[in-house]
């Protein structure tokens, strides 16, 4: 009674063994070979099947867009350091402040204008398919991380002015 | 010595069954037997059923169905999982490079 039970609980034991060691030795494989941890695109490239030709346009843009993108995000930084530091009013919003929330909130149009139009241009790079489903995947994703930008932007600037 | 042992010969087996009295049985002798031998065949039926399964385990054609079967379920599951994180990695890195500050 007992021995095949034994016999039964060997072969499960190498079954698991051997699908463990499978999966591990296949994700692992795929991790190394898959994986290019200095390329920026490279999940444009995974995700929507694009040529050397597609991706080289696509690597323009991209390089074309971050300047600018570095230099309004730099600015919404600037305007927020300054209003946080401006003298307060007590409870009132003084005209300064009004102005700045102002400055502030054109600033913000201006960069979510700037990479909707960098999403926008960089789908046109892509085929009309692969294009369609990035532009509304970015609008997805962007949707979700504005406001942790913000906050984050808001957080890199307290840790500039401190330097 | 042969020719004095004749098997019916009435009055030596009246004399021999005298000579070795038969004990008498327990109380449920019967009943008793009955159950352990119920009992047995129960043993019996899973222990079958057992040792069928280990001797088609043990059969070199399914065993190494089996083991191969595993080991592409294994691989297959692996390759799937792996991709899924890398594109989940690279998706991050992406965002992190057009939206700067919103990943980091």
């Amino acid at each position: 009674m007992k021995r095949p039970l034994f016999i039964l609980l060997g072969a499960l034991v190498l079954g698991a063994a051997i699908f463990t060691g499978a999966y591990f030795v296949s994700q692992r494989t795929c991790l190394i070979c898959r994986a290019q941890p200095d390329d920026d695109l490279a999940w444009l490239r995974l995700e929507f099947h694009l040529t050397d030709a597609e991706m080289a346009r696509i690597q323009k843009l991209h390089e074309g867009y971050l300047p600018q993108c570095a230099a309004v995000c730099a600015q919404i930084a600037a305007k927020k350091q300054e209003l946080e530091s401006a003298p307060g009013g007590g409870t009132n919003l003084t005209a300064a402040t009004r102005v700045g929330l102002q400055e502030l909130d054109q600033l913000r149009t201006q960069c979510r204008t700037q990479m909707l139009r960098y999403f926008t241009t960089v789908s046109q790079a892509m085929p009309p398919e692969q294009g369609r489903r990035y532009l509304a995947e970015m609008q997805r994703l962007t949707a979700s991380t504005q406001e942790q930008m913000e906050q984050s932007m808001s957080a890199h600037a307290s840790h500039d002015s401190g330097r | 010595m042969k020719e004095n042992m004749n098997p019916n010969d009435a009055p030596l087996s009246a004399l021999l069954r005298a000579a070795r009295p038969s004990p008498s049985l327990p109380p449920r002798f019967q009943e008793n037997v009955w159950r352990r031998i119920e009992a047995g065949g129960a043993g019996a039926g899973s222990a079958g059923w057992l040792a069928t399964l280990v001797a088609l385990v043990m059969k070199p054609r399914f065993a190494l169905a089996g083991a191969a079967l595993l080991l592409l379920a294994g691989a297959w599951l692996g390759a799937h999982e792996g991709t899924q994180v890398v594109r989940q990695d690279a998706q991050g890195r992406y965002l992190a490079a057009v939206m700067p500050g919103s990943l980091r």
